[in-house]
């Protein structure tokens, strides 16, 4: 069965080869052919030099376009302001590496980072914690209504985000007495939750929806064997579940946490832009845009320290998510 | 240890009753089987007892104490499942100590009881083993010393050897057997092989249906079946059955006629009933003596033999017209089984008896039995 095919392609290989060439003298016998064509020739008579050529290409194609906009942040950043005219494409005009100091120098841009982290943090806790439970009632749990109810979360996600900002910023700029204790003016409007809540509630249906099929597939015999041996389904789900699902808890996580840190629109809406207020990194990196002037340099510089703590936690995660799927994977 | 009471327990789903009002009793250290065929209940039984499902009706008490509604975790029983269900993130010792730990058994104590669990199921060094790096007869030991760990009032086996090879079945039943003359505590098994019920039970249990048809220990559910279904289901190969019809002197059928007196046997004349004879009870008329009460001898032709060995099944059919049935032993086609020296071939035209000791007769209607010999 397997011995036939292999045979045929070796044959179809060597075929085309005296073929074309046959047909080539047969039809144009005195051609001489130009670079391009003799290069065409090689790659059809070898098609796996053609498709290892092609990936190469392409992947090179994606490297430079992924890699280049840092490669050149960083020759941005290490140009002196006075040059900032002069920035070549790829060698910085000039070389200062004080502008890393200088941005929280200038601006208290840690803080900026800090708040981002910590709102980013909390946001990622909050939709793991409650995506696990939805994920849990969705994936596991045979109910009427199930499928009406997933659609309904899911529609959700996909509404544009912006839609719900006029309404949300009416709301969290309300005094509400209730909350008063809790934040001194009694409004959301310049605190962290008037950032994590919204976000949260967006990004939390592709968490559902990611966790439910990973729920789904944990056998219900574990479930059973955890409650049997002293959990409630609770315990069973953080204890048995969540454990097996690890690279689809760390695929979720790392999903909420990089488009909460990242993201943009409420994030500079939500607070008046001081880092006292929780103004996220993306408003400090726009502080170093003054009315005369733009640092060009140091917003670069700022972009890649923000760009950092995403990069550490994706490598680390990466990780993670790569063991725990081939955990299950090696031995059988 | 403990008793199991099952009090009307019934199970509905949206559209079918899985579980039928089901009564049972079962004593303190008793080991009871739950035997039907898949579909009938027995597992859906099993997890309204372990507290995996909460039954529409009826209260079930284990140790006296109703436990209807409490959680699994609180009912004070362990279970070993089908597909093993070990935690495959945790290690041996971890799988083991799982129930201990979550109680909050101290240290000392937890490790002293995975000890002595792991030294009853002979698993000794294998404690930071992988439940992926071991074999199915091992990661079934680890499942039993989880359940064995706890004490708990009963055990609750659900099918725990079905996934396993047939020689490492056959080793595991008869540990069971010493795990359970050992701890002396109730187990409740689940299977669908009557096999292993017969085997390894104080008592049967044969559910049909979400119907419970006979409670008996193996070999009165062997000799003495409550109905039709239980004398077809128990025994293999199975009862042969003839259909037929009480008359005044007997039963009369298209191919076998027994003589009776309906008076002494509870039946009347013009009841349909079918009758019921175990291969091993059938002889050849040549050798007659060896029934303890033969009936008279019927023809028959032999259409397919089996040798396996110890013995010989023959299948029959009482005349060449009849059709060979090919779901299972129809209408005119019997099966009995010969010593392994007899002499005989496919095609032969041979003459039997039946031993009228151990023919059973069930009510057509009802399926209900009425009599287990005619002596």
């Amino acid at each position: 069965m397997s011995a036939d095919p292999a045979g045929g392609e070796s044959a179809d290989e060597a075929d085309p080869t005296v073929e074309m060439a046959e047909q080539a003298a047969r039809d144009e016998p005195d051609l001489d052919r130009g670079l391009i064509e003799a290069w065409a020739a090689k790659m059809i008579s070898n098609p796996d030099r053609a498709y290892r050529a092609t990936f190469y290409v392409a992947t090179i194609f994606f490297l430079v376009t992924t890699l280049f906009p840092f490669y050149w942040l960083l020759v941005v950043a290490l140009t002196p302001r006075n040059n900032l005219s002069e920035v070549g494409v790829f060698l910085p005009a000039g070389f200062n590496p004080a502008a890393f100091i200088e941005i929280f120098q200038t601006l208290p841009f840690h803080r900026y980072v800090f708040n981002s982290f910590l709102i980013a943090t909390i946001a990622t806790v909050a939709v793991l914690l409650v995506g696990s439970l939805a994920g849990y009632v969705f994936g596991r749990l045979r109910f009427r209504g199930r499928n009406v109810l997933l659609l309904l979360v899911l529609v959700t996600s996909f509404f544009p985000p912006a839609a719900f900002f006029i309404p949300l910023n009416r709301l969290f700029n309300t005094n509400i007495d209730v909350l008063r204790p809790l934040i001194s003016a009694g409004s959301l409007y310049n605190t962290p939750y008037a950032i994590f809540i919204p976000l949260s509630a967006i990004f939390l249906p592709l968490s559902i929806f990611i966790l439910m099929t990973f729920y789904s597939q944990i056998p219900d015999g574990l479930e059973d064997a955890a409650r049997v041996e002293g959990t409630t389904r609770l315990g069973a789900l953080f204890r048995v579940i969540v454990p097996l699902s690890a690279p689809g808890v760390a695929t979720a996580g790392v999903l909420t946490f990089i488009s909460v840190y990242n993201e943009y629109f409420f994030s500079s809406l939500m607070t008046d832009g001081q880092p006292g207020s929780w103004a996220p990194m993306l408003e400090g990196i726009l502080r170093f845009q003054g009315e005369f002037e733009v640092l060009y340099n140091l917003m670069a510089a700022a972009s890649i320290v923000a760009v950092l703590p995403v990069a550490i936690l994706v490598v680390v995660a990466q990780e993670k998510i790569v063991s725990g799927l081939t955990t299950g994977a090696v031995k059988e | 240890m403990a008793s199991v009471n099952l009090e009307g327990i019934t199970k509905r789903y949206e559209d079918v009753t899985a579980v039928d009002d089901m009564t049972l009793d079962i004593e303190d250290g008793e080991f009871v089987t739950f035997v039907g065929p898949s579909g009938c209940g027995k597992s859906t039984t099993m997890e309204t007892i372990a507290g995996l499902t909460l039954p529409t009706e009826g209260t079930i008490e284990i140790g006296g104490r109703d436990v209807t509604d409490l959680p699994p975790k609180d009912r004070g029983i362990s279970m070993v499942f089908q597909n093993i269900a070990l935690f495959p993130h945790m290690d041996v010792y971890d799988n083991i100590s799982f129930g201990l730990r979550l109680r909050k058994y101290d240290q000392e104590e937890v490790d002293r009881r995975v000890e002595e669990a792991a030294d009853i199921v002979q698993l000794e060094g294998m404690m930071d083993r992988m439940p992926k790096e071991m074999s199915g007869g091992q990661r079934q030991r680890v499942a039993i010393a989880r359940a064995i760990v706890r004490n708990p009032d009963a055990f609750l086996m659900d099918e725990p050897l079905a996934n396993l090879d047939a020689e490492l079945r056959v080793h595991m039943r008869t540990q069971l057997q010493r795990l359970h003359r050992e701890l002396d505590t109730t187990i409740i098994y689940v299977t669908h092989d009557q096999a292993q019920a017969m085997t390894m039970s104080d008592r049967i249990a044969v559910i049909n249906s979400g119907v419970l048809q006979q409670v008996a220990p193996p070999l009165e559910c062997y000799n003495e079946p409550a109905n039709l279904f239980v004398a077809g289901f128990i025994g293999s190969p199975a009862m042969n059955f003839i259909q037929g019809e009480v008359v005044d002197d007997g039963f009369v059928s298209t191919y076998a006629n027994v003589d009776f007196d309906p008076a002494t046997q509870n039946v009347t004349a013009g009841q349909e009933i079918t009758i019921g004879i175990r291969p091993e009870d059938i002889y050849l008329a040549e050798n007659t003596e060896k029934a303890a009460s033969p009936t008279k001898a019927f023809d028959a032709v032999v259409d397919v033999i089996e040798p396996v060995g110890k013995e010989i099944n023959a299948y029959l059919l009482f005349d060449r017209d009849v059709e060979a049935s090919a779901e299972g032993r129809g209408e005119g086609q019997l099966l009995i089984n010969l010593a392994p020296d007899t002499d005989i071939a496919e095609g032969d035209d041979i003459q039997i008896v039946m031993d009228r000791e151990n023919v059973h007769l069930f009510d057509r209607a009802s399926g209900d039995a009425v009599t287990h010999s005619l002596e």
